[in-house]
């Protein structure tokens, strides 16, 4: 489950248009969360609330044996007057969706990101309608968060300098460390097609710059246009994009280099991946390659949004100089049922038929297959626009839960079941090693999150 | 007398090896490692080699049958070595992350991708020159502490040795490793396994230890120590011992009223909570006025004794590791761990910096100061009886009451001086048995002062009647130790050891006599100076 003020700071990126996605950190963000999601531990009770559109407070009590906590505030000088923030309207995609799908470059006009395949709430239009208020640009947030019995405190500032360049300062503080904390400093630059970074941190005077690069698929001059059109409506494309039914997809490719100028020690790596459209008509698709040619790490992911309930990711790693090796796979089901119903075996498949998804299409009917040729465009443009709004609107209300697992090569599974039971968020999970059958949970923890 | 070392024995046996790689292998993982080392770190080869080590005895502080306490000079330069096997994280980038806070952290894509490199270090030729303590005693086994850093010099090589950079930070950071370990672990190893050979016993009682840590019950007279030292500094013959706990035990118990403990638990818990009310108990002695004594005391750099004294004092649990083998009643806190022992040597300059703040009080005047050594005298040989023993320093002569001889001496020396000699005090006592002439300069010293010393002290209760005196030193005592240190297992009662000083007080005045008797046949004309004008302290009153 991500945390409120990662949903609130994610929605501040959002409000003031900025491509979270464009970076080459989130390069192969899909798999990442598909397979690493953290798992809870011991009770953790979370109570936040967005008190005013410009304000927005935590407060988190957890007990692993003993009981801690933290408090957090956060300010951000836009309002975020769109933003459900209730945990019981809270879209659950939005907090619980590990799948990312790509979204538009545009660098000016963006649209919120985060709602995934959903629809987002009526209230956004108006964010979107508003969007262009001319201090957008020169917001800032600021988040502050104090751990309490190990006296552990985060700031963060994130400041928007121009439509292409955002700044974030980010600090920890605690005894322990060296010097008494760190201090990261953060400059990022997007210009749509091409997104760089770069930073400085305090912790042995490590410099860093990593960037990404996009070609083809919607960023060639044919295609520019389109996103746009299609980002007014539910991502469903005008009928041009007929003729990409094959495949639909945007390249991406980037590198970062580091440099510790004290300890006089770095470190590299490149990477690239493919990712289709939201207007790809075929099953969505996320494929990464990163290579540590330092270290001789490969290191490939496959995600793949099977089923508009359903994600997987399946990752390989492998090190050319000591011949390691390793895997892992990712699950993610979602279900419309009550949260018990996976228990009781419910296959959600059954109860509804699943609704499609905005980026998934009617396949070509099969005459128009043989007869290599499209559909008829007025029928087929028609049918999804009409069926995907009831679709959203339901699927916004009926998904209730959703089961993530991972297998790794040491054969440890990680299951999380998360979902909603009234207002309350939940998140329950456990780590089983199948090595150790004697005492298999390695961990178990829950995670409750109410928020107003 | 002869010593017989065997140390071929000790090598062919196949299964002290094996014994040895597996507590070497728990020692080296038992301390959080650094993230660079990313797997157990496994011993697979361990020999010992053929070449005994040098052992030269300095001195012998205490030998019978079931126990031994001498120090040692060890000279090594074999052909023993060691192979261990690990794996290390060669990203750098990897190894930086992995201790940073993950909010600030830049968190890079793949550019900390760990690779992993099997890593086997062979130590070699090495060179120890250490000064040994060595304690054993049937019940509380063996127990070894270096006085020195033992390391001269070894020869690390390892899977890297083309690489010089990484060759010489291994060997840097391997020597450092391996100091602690020879300081702190190994001490602890050879303890364990020492108690595994002779008590089996004491092992079982070492785990169950912890459960009966949190007894209320603080005992101090529960648990005698082991190598009790009398008022002098002669050992207790070890029956002497077991029957004063058999007779005095219970009743000792109830001499001190719950009254008392109270206040002095109030006390000692001010002190912790930082209460602005302390309470006062009454006829206390205070350890920072008997400093003055304990200064006077320190002034010849002989006094290990008495520094010993003060380092457990400052840091109470010194001494549990070696008692705790013999603990029967459980109320020693800690398991014997070696931490202790680096407070140990910290203690020691810790006690003679608290000398130097003593000299403060030099400013009293001088029959004060007088009054106050002489009282102090019998409750400061009360601790050490218990105390000397404890902290496992061997004593090389008789503890000879110093204040006495030194009173008249330090008058004459104007509280300036003090301290301007308290820097180089410290700097002679903090390592006294390092020094090579450490055995002769007693010998140089003792037959003239020294046995001079116990006369004086020794005349006046002599003179006493016998009824009076007795008492109020074990009052005062009894009071002193208490106050100190709950734990400090003394074995005086106010009945047992009225019984106890008087048999104490006649069998010295009857040494002493023949002593002195001795001393004079061989130095008559000496001793005819001496004995005319006797400190004035000790004027009859």
């Amino acid at each position: 489950m991500r945390e409120f003020m990662y949903y609130i700071t994610h929605a501040f990126y959002s409000a003031t248009g900025w491509n979270e996605d464009n970076t080459y950190k989130e390069l192969n963000a899909t798999a990442r969360e598909l397979i690493d999601f953290p798992l809870p531990r011991g009770l953790r009770l979370t109570l936040s609330s967005l008190a005013t559109p410009h304000f927005a407070t935590s407060y988190q009590l957890g007990s692993v044996g003993i009981v801690d906590g933290s408090i957090s505030y956060l300010h951000s000088t836009l309002p975020l007057t769109g933003i459900a923030a209730q945990s019981d309207r809270i879209p659950l995609p939005a907090l619980l969706r590990s799948y990312r799908q790509l979204h538009d470059l545009g660098s000016g006009d963006r649209r919120q990101w985060y709602w995934g395949t959903e629809e987002p709430p009526a209230e956004t239009a108006a964010i979107s309608s508003t969007d262009g208020i001319p201090d957008r640009h020169g917001s800032s947030l600021f988040y502050g968060r104090l751990y309490l019995p190990r006296s552990l405190l985060e700031g963060l500032v994130i400041r928007r300098l121009t439509p292409d360049l955002q700044v974030q300062l980010s600090a920890v503080s605690e005894r322990s460390l060296r010097n008494g904390g760190t201090l990261l400093g953060l400059a990022q630059y997007d210009r749509g097609k091409y997104g760089v970074e770069g930073l400085a941190s305090t912790d042995g005077g490590l410099l860093g710059i990593r960037g990404l690069y996009n070609f083809g698929g919607d960023t060639s001059s044919t295609a520019a246009t389109l996103p746009t059109n299609s980002s007014s409506s539910e991502n469903n494309g005008g009928g041009q994009l007929g003729e990409r039914e094959r495949i639909y997809g945007r390249f991406s490719a980037g590198g970062e280099v580091y440099y510790g100028t004290l300890n006089k020690s770095g470190g590299m790596s490149l990477g690239a991946r493919f990712a289709t459209l939201p207007a790809h008509r075929g099953t969505p698709l996320t494929a990464t390659l990163t290579i540590n040619p330092l270290m001789g790490n490969i290191n490939a992911t496959y995600a793949v949004l099977a089923r508009d309930y359903c994600s997987l990711a399946t990752r390989m790693e492998f090190n050319v100089y000591s011949y390691e090796s390793e895997w892992a796979v990712g699950m993610e089901l979602w279900s419309n049922r009550r949260p018990a119903g996976f228990l009781l075996g419910a296959d959600p498949n059954s109860q509804s038929d699943p609704d499609p998804g905005p980026p998934r299409r009617k396949e070509r009917s099969f005459q128009a297959k043989l007869e290599w040729r499209l559909d008829d465009e007025e029928s087929e443009s028609e049918a999804p626009r009409r069926e995907a709004k009831p679709a959203a609107a339901r699927s916004g209300k009926e998904y209730r839960g959703v089961l993530k697992a991972r297998l790794d090569q040491n054969l440890r599974i990680g299951l999380l079941w998360e979902g909603r039971v009234k207002s309350l968020i939940f998140s329950l999970g456990t780590g089983v090693d199948l090595r150790k059958l004697g005492e298999p949970f390695r961990s178990l923890g829950l995670e409750v999150q109410y928020s107003s | 007398m002869a010593f017989n070392f065997n140390w071929s024995p000790l090598t062919a046996d196949a299964e002290f090896y094996k014994r040895a790689r597996d507590l070497l292998t728990t020692a080296l993982n038992k301390s959080p490692k650094p993230p660079i080392i990313v797997d157990d770190i496994i011993v697979t080869e361990f020999n010992l080699g053929s070449v005994p080590p040098d052992l030269e005895i300095l001195e012998i502080g205490d030998l019978a049958e079931d126990r031994f306490r001498g120090i040692f000079k060890m000279c090594y330069s074999g052909d023993a070595f060691l192979t261990l096997k690990t794996r290390v994280q060669a990203n750098p980038l990897n190894t930086y992350l992995s201790a940073k806070p993950g909010f600030t952290s830049p968190q890079p894509l793949a550019a900390a991708s760990s690779l992993t490199i099997p890593l086997q270090i062979t130590l070699s030729e090495i060179k120890l020159s250490a000064f040994i303590i060595l304690v054993f005693s049937k019940q509380k086994g063996l127990t070894i502490v270096f006085r020195n850093d033992p390391l001269e010099s070894l020869k690390v090589s390892s899977t890297f040795d083309s690489i010089q950079f990484v060759r010489d930070y291994l060997q840097r950071t391997i020597e450092g490793k391996l100091r602690d370990l020879m300081m702190d672990e190994l001490p602890a190893i050879i303890h364990r396994l020492s108690l595994q050979l002779w008590c089996p016993d004491q092992m079982v009682k070492e785990d169950e230890e912890p459960k009966e840590v949190d007894e209320p019950g603080v005992n101090p007279l529960a648990t005698p120590p082991l190598d009790a030292v009398d008022a002098h500094g002669h050992l207790l013959d070890p029956a002497a011992i077991s029957e004063l706990t058999l007779d005095g035990g219970p009743e000792a118990q109830l001499l001190f009223s719950q009254k008392t403990l109270r206040r002095l638990s109030d006390l000692t818990r001010s002190q912790v909570t930082s209460s602005l009310d302390t309470a006062a108990p009454g006829d206390v002695l205070f350890r920072a006025w008997a400093g003055q004594s304990d200064k006077d005391t320190n002034s010849p750099p002989l006094s290990t004794p008495n520094l010993a004294r003060s380092s457990s004092y400052t840091s109470a649990h010194t001494y549990t590791f070696s008692d705790s083998g013999s603990q029967d009643h459980g109320s020693v806190p800690s398991r014997p761990s070696l931490v202790h022992l680096n407070s140990a040597t910290a203690g020691l300059s810790l006690g003679s910096g608290r000398h130097s703040k003593a000299g403060r009080k030099k400013k009293t005047r001088v029959v004060n100061l007088r009054r106050k050594a002489e009282t102090e005298l019998g409750s400061e040989q009360g601790d050490e009886t218990s105390e000397t023993t404890s902290t496992g320093i061997p004593m090389s002569e008789p503890l000879m009451p110093h204040p006495i001889l030194e009173v008249p001496e330090e008058d004459l020396v104007s509280g300036k001086v003090r301290f301007s000699r308290s820097p180089e005090l410290s700097e002679q006592s903090r390592r006294p048995s390092m020094r090579g002439e450490r055995p002769k300069a007693p010998d140089a010293q003792i037959p003239a002062a020294g046995i001079n010393d116990s006369v004086t002290a020794l005349q006046p209760p002599i003179q006493l009647s016998e009824k009076h005196r007795p008492q109020e030193v074990s009052k005062e005592s009894g009071t002193i130790d208490s106050k100190a240190d709950w734990r400090r297992s003394r074995p005086m009662s106010d009945t047992s050891s009225v019984i106890l000083e008087q048999a104490w007080i006649m069998k010295m005045a009857g040494e002493i006599a023949r002593r002195v008797y001795d001393e004079k046949m061989r130095n008559p004309q000496f001793w005819d100076d001496q004995d005319d004008t006797p400190p004035p302290a000790y004027e009859a009153r």
